[in-house]
């Protein structure tokens, strides 16, 4: 009886501690960057094309910390930030972690530390620091650059008897263009993908500097968006508009931008996608199927008048550095090998991606790679980058609707406006 | 006893418990305070977790036909049609194979320009967007769901079937009972325990275990339309960044399993004072 009693009284005082506080760790917990090694999360150093880019970095690091052991750890990219909220949450995540520019990384800053003091040296060689700043301090560093150039097929151009070195610059014009491409081969004007909701945040950022005036472009990334201007409604009647006109690959709503989309553009059924400038669906991948010459790259039609199309970029991943680390120094020692020139370099030639170090020297990619980098410096950061992911992901459920047409365009505003506002 | 009790006081009761709480707590800017039920508050107004639901309520009025199929091709392989052994092996084969492959199966087939639609324009009736329509969507991924899932429901009717007393099918037989008098008086009171089990389980099946094909058939679109609550919890999670908020949704979800195994429970002990 008296052991019953006992079990009792630990069962009833566990559950009763468990419905006290807080089951979220908040504290800053020490981690696997113990003694000599720091522990590496990203998606990136599996691929074989970033081989030789981490190499580099490590070896460019054991110069420095010959003594510190740096495991890679490769998580699957659908997978990554549901792993790494719960490390997070856990307290208990890796020293240094890859992000996505903007959303992904200003969501997560409360567990980073912030890396000014460390990235001084190469704030001037590096592009692309903005989708990692979040209250003016810097949380990661760019390892690319992520953006949306509108690419077209150079050769379907020549087939319907348009100048491929004369793109389209207004949109009635490039509509015309789509037209006559179509009448001759039968391709479809733009590639569309937007099964995960990602097509609108292409179409978004891709065409956006055509349609928004630079005050209210720069307004817009300063975080002063203005739904009710015209030209934002603009943008998203142009998207049902094109869609309802038959200017999209057929069945947008069911296709995966990837890489289902790219795959209609690679295989000429469609003259034009707004595609990437790193990772999957950009110049590297397009050139292997339709050869590096036939790969145009253009800005976004003028659909404003008065508007000053311009390339939109931003940093595109970078690594940054957990605030639980044991020796914050190394850690971002760490991350600045990641970023040295000749690891860079190497990314840059294997993966095919823009690499934020904009001293390497592009010259022998093909005119896509040198139309987009000579496109850089007059270049803003993407518009959609600027949104947070809750904005970003009920924005991929409205342009669907506005796709199926359960939804007007002032009805999919007001939502938009109303979660941007509530921040 | 009482090490048995602690095992599942630790690893059961009290990470549930952990989680419940945590379901109470903020997230964000408000990580760890407790904030009452304004989480259960979010998720009802949150239109997408109402469309789970929905979908959850949808899942039942289908669940007819998830047990259906299987209960009547296993009457076709017990009443041995031509071709009995092949097709129990066909049947079940789906069973073995991961959702991640049917579902990308599925989606070769059921894409826009993909065969399916392709037949359908050869006899003149126009392409279905079948993992694009919202109307559509969640109904093409409940039937690959039951395609791929039935065989397991097949395989227990059968068994359910070599339970039955033979001496009343041919007694129906003599009596010159057709093929539906003999489904509907005497195979289906005979297997009266099975269709329940069949029922409740293909029921926990369909709300644990779709978040693969959703995964990979529509990632819960079109509009939020393919939505159940494992894959809202699953979003709100990893993509949000919202692990309360999913917690207070896992607390829901753990609810409405927890009704359906209550009404297993009861189901299986009235047939048990039938017996």
């Amino acid at each position: 009886m008296k052991q019953r009693a006992r079990w009792s009284a630990v069962l009833i005082v566990g559950l009763a501690l468990a419905g006290c506080g807080s089951a979220s760790d908040s504290g800053d917990k020490p981690s696997g960057g113990a003694t000599g090694k720091l522990v590496v999360w990203d998606w990136k150093s599996g691929d074989a094309t970033a081989k030789s880019y981490i190499e580099k970095a490590k070896a460019d690091f054991a110069k420095k910390h010959s003594g510190v052991t740096v495991e890679f750890v490769a998580q699957p990219f659908e997978q990554y930030y549901t792993l790494l909220g719960a490390a997070i949450q856990a307290g208990k995540g890796p020293d240094v972690m890859l992000f996505n520019g903007g959303g992904q990384i200003r969501d997560r800053v409360d567990a980073l530390l912030p890396l000014d003091q460390y990235v001084g040296e190469d704030k001037q060689r590096l592009a692309g620091w903005d989708a990692f700043t979040k209250d003016s301090k810097i949380y990661a560093a760019p390892v690319t650059l992520q953006g949306h150039p509108i690419y077209y097929n150079r050769s379907l151009y020549r087939k319907a008897g348009l100048d491929p070195e004369q793109p389209a610059t207004t949109w009635d014009t490039f509509v015309a263009d789509c037209q006559a491409i179509t009448k001759a081969t039968k391709a479809k004007c733009f590639a569309q993908g937007n099964k995960e909701g990602i097509g609108i945040q292409f179409f978004l950022s891709g065409l956006g500097s055509g349609i928004l005036t630079t005050q209210e472009y720069d307004d817009w990334i300063a975080g002063k968006r203005n739904w009710n201007s015209p030209n934002v409604k603009r943008v998203f009647s142009l998207w049902k508009e094109v869609n309802d006109k038959g200017l999209n690959s057929d069945g947008a709503n069911s296709t995966a931008m990837f890489n289902d989309a790219f795959a209609v553009f690679q295989s000429s059924k469609a003259s034009h996608v707004i595609g990437l400038m790193s990772d999957i669906g950009h110049w590297k991948d397009f050139a292997e199927f339709l050869e590096a010459d036939n790969v145009g790259v253009m800005k976004a039609p003028v659909v404003t008048p008065g508007t000053t199309p311009s390339l939109p970029y931003d940093g595109g991943i970078g690594y940054a550095v957990a605030k639980w680390t044991k020796d914050p120094t190394v850690a971002a020692d760490l991350v600045r090998s990641l970023t040295s020139t000749d690891a860079l370099k190497a990314f840059y030639a294997d993966a095919g991606a823009i690499a934020s170090d904009t001293t390497i020297d592009v010259s022998s990619a093909g005119p896509a790679v040198a139309a987009i980098v000579s496109d850089l410096k007059e270049g803003k950061p993407a518009l959609h980058v600027a949104l947070s992911s809750k904005t970003i992901e009920l924005m991929g459920r409205l342009s669907q609707q506005l796709l199926s047409g359960s939804i007007t365009v002032d009805k999919a505003v007001e939502q938009l406006a109303k979660s941007d506002q509530a921040g | 006893m009482a090490p048995a009790v602690l095992i599942i006081v630790v690893l059961r009761l009290w990470p549930l418990l952990l989680g419940v709480n945590f379901s109470f707590t903020g997230d964000g800017e408000r990580n760890g305070a407790m904030v009452g039920l304004d989480n259960y508050r979010d998720l009802l107004d949150d239109p997408l977790f109402r469309t789970a639901l929905r979908n959850v309520g949808l899942l039942v009025l289908l669940l007819p036909i998830a047990v259906a199929i299987p209960g009547l091709l296993a009457t076709f392989i017990y009443l041995r049609v031509p071709g009995h052994r092949l097709f129990r092996s066909v049947y079940f084969f789906p069973a073995v194979l991961s959702p991640v492959i049917v579902g990308a199966i599925f989606n070769l087939l059921l894409a826009f320009d993909g065969p399916l639609n392709e037949l359908l324009g050869g006899v003149g009736i126009g392409p279905v967007d079948w993992l694009g329509d919202p109307k559509v969507a969640i109904f093409a991924v409940v039937g690959v769901q039951i395609w791929a899932t039935f065989g397991m429901a097949l395989v227990v009717f059968l068994a359910g079937f070599a339970t039955l007393d033979p001496a009343l099918l041919d007694a129906s037989r003599v009596d010159g009972a057709s093929l539906a008098q003999t489904i509907w008086h005497v195979i289906i009171p005979g297997l009266n325990r099975t269709i329940q089990f069949v029922f409740v389980t293909t029921m926990i099946g369909m709300l644990t275990s779709m978040f693969g094909l959703l995964y990979i058939m529509t990632g819960g679109g079109p509009e939020g339309s393919t939505y159940l609550p494992e894959f809202y919890i699953w979003v709100q999670q990893g993509q949000m960044n919202r692990p309360a908020l999913a917690s207070a949704a896992s607390t829901a979800l753990f609810l409405i399993m927890l009704i359906v195994g209550l009404l297993q429970i009861g189901l299986l002990r009235r047939a048990g004072r039938e017996d």
